[in-house]
């Protein structure tokens, strides 16, 4: 698994881990899709997402966030990157699912303990979510 | 915990070392200390009291647990004009808080209409995540709603319900142009919706009477139904603190805070970003407190469907208080800027800030337990002016994490155990009630005793829940 639940008594918090830094944010929506899989309907959704940003951490947090927000305002369950770019300072993506009910709501995505550094020959990321 | 020195029967002091500007005050008796179990909320206190104008001490209420930034039940006040004000010391779920309601019959002349009553507030409750409301707000209303809280849903609820309701439903200076497209964007449509996470609706029975002339003002008695709701401002406030916790990483450096934690980011109140968040934040407390309204319209509009017209008419709010929100207030010949993230406002008798038929007997304050056991009104007291900004805590306080609490119960299994013990529970999700398991919470019997020990509020009376509405 390219990410890890860990231990936080209030809130979520989620480790990352991957060889690249593009993989990383891959990670991070797998562990969207992992929260927020819940009853999908046979509505498609196809949603593209562009964000920029030269702070990796931060725009780490916008990508989480950004889908989080998908899921409250259009109840997108994710399933799937159709196609995902990371360049020096913006993130553009297709991201596709269904419209449904997401399993949980995530408030927000903090920058509460927020890091995106080089690891052990790869890349790690930690993201705390208010749940 | 050796790092703190006792001060008091249940006072602990965490001194003042390396950046900290104050002292960390800690109340807790040895089992809450221990309950902590190094979960990280102490060097969260400790972070808070490195912020810019802290002031006396930062504090820690009994529930206190680990958060993201400030702990949970976590309160710093900060001085005014160059003190700064901190989006992260707010929380997301700004003015999230908890309204009682207190019904004309006893639980007993309920009798088997427990279950279709509970039935029928969760019909009528939006709960749970992608739960719009059915009233989807133009622009002009919610811009009203954001100025003016309560008072702009004409004809849900009563006068009495806005006058009984903290700072009377409304925070001064709210200004929509401070609220972004992308916040109002997610609350358009969740007025009047509980939510999810530990948002819920409690019918409940009024078990124990502790202070009885407090009891009398706020006109509960021994065996009334009661019922509790807790939510807050759903995804508008949730956004209205992600944009601004962003907008201030950028502005640190134009002030020359440095922050030891990201999520801590602030400026000072008195600047262009810190009046902004301020007039932000209001906006969103204000739509808090129309969300809490619109809910307790939608529980009368059930009681009446239920038990008949006259038993909603006779429905009254007691109080409604918030416990995510930073205030402008006077200690000690100060103007702070008093964030409460967790925690709970609680002023003493002969407060004009509180409603004048509780002045002689102190604001209501409510402690949410956790399903299946207790809630607590308190009413506030003079110690709490003298020691915690007029502050106690707001729940019992989490001891385990979701996903500990999910790997001890599932789901249905909890149902069925808090059916046998008499409490009907409505939830869209197994995954969400498991998560909010009572074991999952410390015991509030002993958080609300530390709080009476430590002289900042008394209990008035304590609640049974016989039903459940989980977010």
């Amino acid at each position: 698994m390219p990410f890890r639940w860990i231990e936080h008594t209030g809130e979520l918090e989620v480790e990352l881990e991957a060889d690249s830094e593009q993989g990383l944010f891959e990670a991070g929506f797998d562990a969207i899709c992992d929260l927020v899989s819940g009853d999908g309907t046979p509505e498609r959704i196809e949603v593209p997402v562009e964000l920029t940003g030269s702070d990796r951490a931060l725009l780490m947090a916008d990508w989480l966030g950004e889908l989080a927000f998908l899921a409250e305002t259009r109840g997108l369950v994710p399933e799937r990157l159709e196609s995902f770019e990371l360049d020096e300072d913006r993130v553009r993506a297709l991201v596709q699912g269904s419209a449904g009910y997401p399993a949980h709501l995530v408030k927000a995505v903090t920058y509460h303990r927020l890091s995106f550094e080089r690891a052990d020959g790869g890349w790690r990321a930690r993201v705390v979510l208010d749940v | 915990m050796s790092e703190l020195r006792r001060v008091g029967e249940v006072e602990w002091e965490l001194p003042a070392t390396g950046p900290m500007h104050v002292p960390g005050r800690v109340f807790a008796d040895a089992e809450l200390l221990e309950a902590l179990g190094g979960d990280g909320s102490l060097d969260q206190l400790r972070n808070v009291a490195t912020l810019p104008g802290v002031v006396d001490a930062v504090l820690a209420m009994p529930d206190v647990h680990q958060g993201y930034g400030f702990p949970v039940g976590g309160v710093a006040a900060t001085e005014l004009p160059d003190g700064v004000v901190s989006p992260g010391g707010v929380g997301f779920d700004i003015n999230c808080g908890v309204r009682l309601l207190a019904a004309p019959f006893a639980f007993d002349e309920l009798g088997d209409r427990r279950e279709a009553l509970v039935h029928e507030i969760s019909r009528t409750v939006p709960a749970g995540t992608g739960r719009g409301s059915g009233l989807e707000l133009g622009r002009a209303q919610l811009e009203r709603v954001l100025v003016d809280g309560p008072r702009a849903l004409e004809g849900i609820g009563t006068p009495v319900d806005v006058e009984l309701t903290e700072s009377a439903g409304r925070l001064d200076g709210a200004d929509p142009r401070a609220v972004s497209e992308r916040a109002r964007q997610r609350g358009s449509d969740q007025l009047g919706t509980l939510g999810s996470g530990n948002h819920f609706l409690e019918v409940q029975r009024v078990d124990r009477v502790h202070d009885r002339a407090a009891a009398e003002a706020q006109g509960l008695a021994e065996g009334q139904v009661t019922i509790l709701i807790h939510s807050g401002s759903r995804g508008l406030g949730h956004q209205v603190c992600t944009d601004f916790v962003k907008r201030f990483q950028g502005a640190l450096d134009r002030y020359g805070i440095r922050v030891v934690d990201r999520q801590l980011a602030c400026a000072p109140a008195s600047s262009e970003e810190g009046r902004s968040y301020l007039a932000a934040m209001a906006a969103a407390a204000n739509f808090a407190w129309a969300n809490r309204q619109l809910i307790a319209h939608r529980v009368r509009q059930a009681i009446a469907r239920v038990l008949g017209e006259e038993a909603a008419a006779g429905t009254r709010q007691v109080y409604d208080v918030a416990h995510n929100v930073a205030k402008i207030e006077r200690y000690g010949g100060l103007e702070l800027c008093v964030h409460r993230k967790g925690a709970t406002r609680a002023f003493p008798p002969g407060s004009r800030e509180i409603p004048e038929r509780y002045r002689d007997v102190g604001q209501p304050v409510f402690i949410p337990g956790s399903m299946g056991t207790a809630s607590y009104v308190l009413a506030g007291r003079a110690g709490a002016m003298e020691r915690s900004f007029g502050t106690v805590c707001h729940g019992a306080g989490r001891r385990l994490s979701r996903t500990a609490a999910r790997k001890r119960v599932k789901g249905g299994d909890l149902r069925r155990q808090l059916e046998e013990q008499g409490i009907s529970v409505r939830s869209p999700s197994n995954r969400g009630l498991a998560e909010e398991a009572p074991f999952a919470y410390k015991e509030v019997d002993k958080v609300v005793e530390v709080v009476e020990r430590a002289g900042l509020a008394v209990r008035v009376a304590r609640l049974r829940p016989v039903g459940v509405v989980k977010g």
